[in-house]
């Protein structure tokens, strides 16, 4: 029993250090940062910064936060990150169910090729992607283009607009949400829907009562890695967003760059950082409530 | 309660196999009606085209003189009891059970205590807020058995519900659905591959091959006059003997001995016809020592089966199998001579394969003369 615990000690121990070195002292050393301990490790950092707020000792100083939190526009960049995000992983859920389950609930081969296209961004850099988005939705691109032939006398230019941001987020998250899910749908035997159907189950029903309580945890994973990403996201937002107001990403990137200002980048990274973590946490206490629900046993 | 009836029900699976072809059944009302044959032969085809999962190609199907060829499975009044049960896997064991009541809007107080009330009936009682995959294999199959109950379908339809269960829980198992669907009077079709299972549940049965019935009749019917070769083959727990032979001076010539043409048929047979003779090993009388009114060889295999031996009797031409009692068994090598049971002899063509039989029985169907 004991040596059973010290080889599981010993074999979760390489990983752990590794999680240390490159996850863990960095956040604590970032959050430091932010609190105006520029000395030690920070040092190389704060030398390029133009502008920062140093500490006393103790735990450190808060001014930095409130430098970077009492900023209009800093505050409409949070609130743009929120709602962008909020509204990308709604729409990523009810595509992604919506594709997974004509693939797997349709019989017919054109129909699986067709939503099984679904995946392609997958396998498209996301610069790539974005730069296209942006060209698509343009003045002169290729959406305004066909709105009009449509009879559409005056239709709006997206590109460089908050939705021009949901739009491209959308289409590069939906292929992992597609996938999760729809591997999570192939793993319910064709029986059970059948058993339903026999019961005399509406699709609809079986879809609600079955298939989406039987998929809640591959839901779950869809929804907060969808979540996360978005929130961290910069390169589709810096090449169909506008200039202001955007994501924090991009905001991040103007104050360490463009600002040579890394204690207030660091303050945004930490403040994406806690949304994230809230994220997580729903996602821990989620996914129990789904492995409980779905049947699986401890 | 509904009889089920059919006719010319087909069904080709798009690739153009045909797993159901033109087939003519009725089914009566309460009754137990088992559907046999090999793998592959379309008996979970023909269930699934009556519980409505499939689309029939062609024909007719009604349900208690309603057709509902066209209706949706929910429609039918039917339920079915799956092969590996499928339950649901993120539902407790009542919830599964009142699944088919919550589709039809019964209250949720109301179908908890139909729910109760029929896991009682099946001894589930104390299982109700496990999860199936809490369950044993046994359990599972009634909680399966309970939720096809609940909702009083007029037709349950079972495909091999018992293949799941280890040799000793499928008797019990087997005993037991015998008796509910007695007391419950409903109609009842039971898809198997294993012969014994059918015999033992069924009212009636039906042989099935390449999508076809080959017979239809009572166990004791099937097992007793097989109609066709197929069927003599299939059924029965040792297989029938079939040998071929010679009509000459009113007698039976085989390479293994002479037997007398049955009396039945005597009008039937005509000098220098070759015929198959089917007899069963349980229908043959061994003797040791060689008789001219018997089939003659050498011990060359015996397997004992418990109460009973199968014992291999080989010619130079033939071999054949005679069941004797475990205190009869002979030494292997030999002589002996086994003389069939008055009247257990069976004719069938040695072209066609179909019994030569002077009733001509409801078991032959058109269209099984067509094929
Ligand atoms: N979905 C399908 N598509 C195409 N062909 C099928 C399909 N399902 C079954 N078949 C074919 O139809 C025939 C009948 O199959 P079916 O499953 O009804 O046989 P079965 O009698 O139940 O066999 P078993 O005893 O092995 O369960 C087989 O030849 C099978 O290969
Ligand atoms: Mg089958």
């Amino acid at each position: 029993m004991r040596r059973a615990n010290a080889l599981g000690l010993a074999m979760i121990a390489l990983p752990m250090l590794v999680i240390t070195v490159f996850i863990g002292l960095p956040i604590v050393l970032a959050v430091a940062f932010s609190l105006g301990h520029t000395g030690g490790p920070n040092s190389n950092l704060s030398a390029i910064a133009q502008h920062e707020h140093k500490s006393n000792g103790g735990l450190g100083t808060t001014a930095a936060y409130h430098e970077v939190l009492s900023d209009h526009q800093n505050i409409r960049d949070l609130i743009v990150t929120i709602v962008v995000t909020l509204i990308s992983v709604i729409a990523v859920l009810v595509a992604s169910w919506a594709v997974a389950l004509y693939l797997r609930l349709s019989g017919s081969r054109l129909a699986k090729t067709f939503a099984a296209l679904s995946v392609v961004p997958l396998f498209i850099p996301v610069v790539i992607a974005s730069y296209a988005i942006r060209q698509f939705y343009n003045g002169d691109g290729f959406f305004r283009g066909l709105a009009h032939h449509a009879g559409w006398s005056n239709p709006p230019i997206l590109s460089s607009t908050t939705a021009g941001i949901t739009l491209g987020e959308i289409w590069v998250s939906i292929p992992f949400a597609v996938l999760m899910i729809s591997s999570g749908l192939a793993a319910v035997p064709d029986a059970l829907i059948e058993a339903a159907r026999d019961a005399g189950a509406s699709l609809a029903r079986t879809v609600r009562t079955i298939l989406v309580p039987m998929c809640a945890i591959p839901t779950v994973i869809a929804v907060t890695f969808t979540a996360i990403g978005i929130l961290g996201s910069f390169t589709v937002p810096y090449l169909t967003g506008p200039a202001s107001p955007n994501m924090l990403g991009v905001t991040m990137q103007h104050y360490f760059s463009a600002f040579a200002e890394p204690q207030q980048a660091e303050v945004l990274a930490v403040v994406v950082f806690v949304i994230a973590s809230l994220a997580a946490v729903w996602y821990v206490r989620a996914n129990a409530t789904a492995a409980r629900r779905s049947g699986a046993t401890s | 309660m509904a009889g089920i009836s059919m006719n010319g029900l087909s069904k080709v699976y798009p690739g153009g196999v045909v797993a159901v072809d033109r087939l003519d059944l009725q089914v009566e009302d309460g009754e137990f009606f088992a559907l046999l044959g090999p793998s592959g032969c379309g008996k979970t085809t023909l269930l699934r085209t009556i519980a409505g999962l499939e689309q029939s190609s062609a024909g007719s199907l009604s349900i208690g003189g309603r057709v509902v060829t066209d209706l949706p499975p929910g429609d039918r009044n039917v339920a079915m009891v799956f092969q590996d049960y499928a339950l649901f896997p993120h539902m407790t064991v009542a919830d599964n059970i009142a699944y088919p009541l919550r589709i039809q809007k019964v209250g949720r107080t109301e179908r908890r205590g139909s729910a109760e009330e029929t896991a009682n009936g099946l001894s589930l009682a104390g299982l109700l807020e496990r999860r199936p995959a809490e369950l044993s294999g046994g359990q599972q199959q009634r909680v399966a058995l309970a939720r096809a109950i609940v909702s009083r379908p007029s037709v349950f339809l079972f495909d091999e519900p018992l293949s799941n269960l280890d040799a000793r829980l499928r008797l019990e198992a087997r005993t037991f659905l015998k008796r509910l669907q007695k007391e419950l009077g409903v109609t009842t079709v039971f898809v198997t591959h294993d012969q014994a299972e059918a015999l033992a549940l069924a009212d009636r049965m039906a042989i099935m091959e390449h999508g076809r019935i080959r017979q239809i009749g009572s166990p004791r019917e099937v097992f007793a006059r097989p109609a066709n070769t197929f069927v003599a083959n299939f059924i029965g727990s040792t297989p029938m003997n079939l040998l071929d032979a010679t009509v000459a001076d009113g007698s039976l010539h085989l390479a293994c001995g002479t037997i007398p043409v049955p009396a039945d048929v005597r009008s039937l047979v005509h000098e220098g016809d070759t015929l198959v003779v089917g007899i069963r090993p349980e229908y043959l009388t061994m003797t040791p020592g060689e008789h001219d009114d018997g089939l003659r060889g050498t011990v060359s295999v015996v397997e004992n089966l418990g109460t009973y031996a199968l014992v291999t009797l080989e010619n130079e031409a033939q071999t054949f199998g005679v069941v004797t009692g475990e205190a009869d068994e002979p030494a292997l090598g030999a002589r002996c001579s086994a003389v069939p049971q008055p009247g257990r002899v069976l004719l069938y063509g040695a072209e066609d394969g179909e019994l030569i039989t002077a009733e001509r029985t409801e078991q032959q169907e058109p269209a099984e003369a067509a094929s």
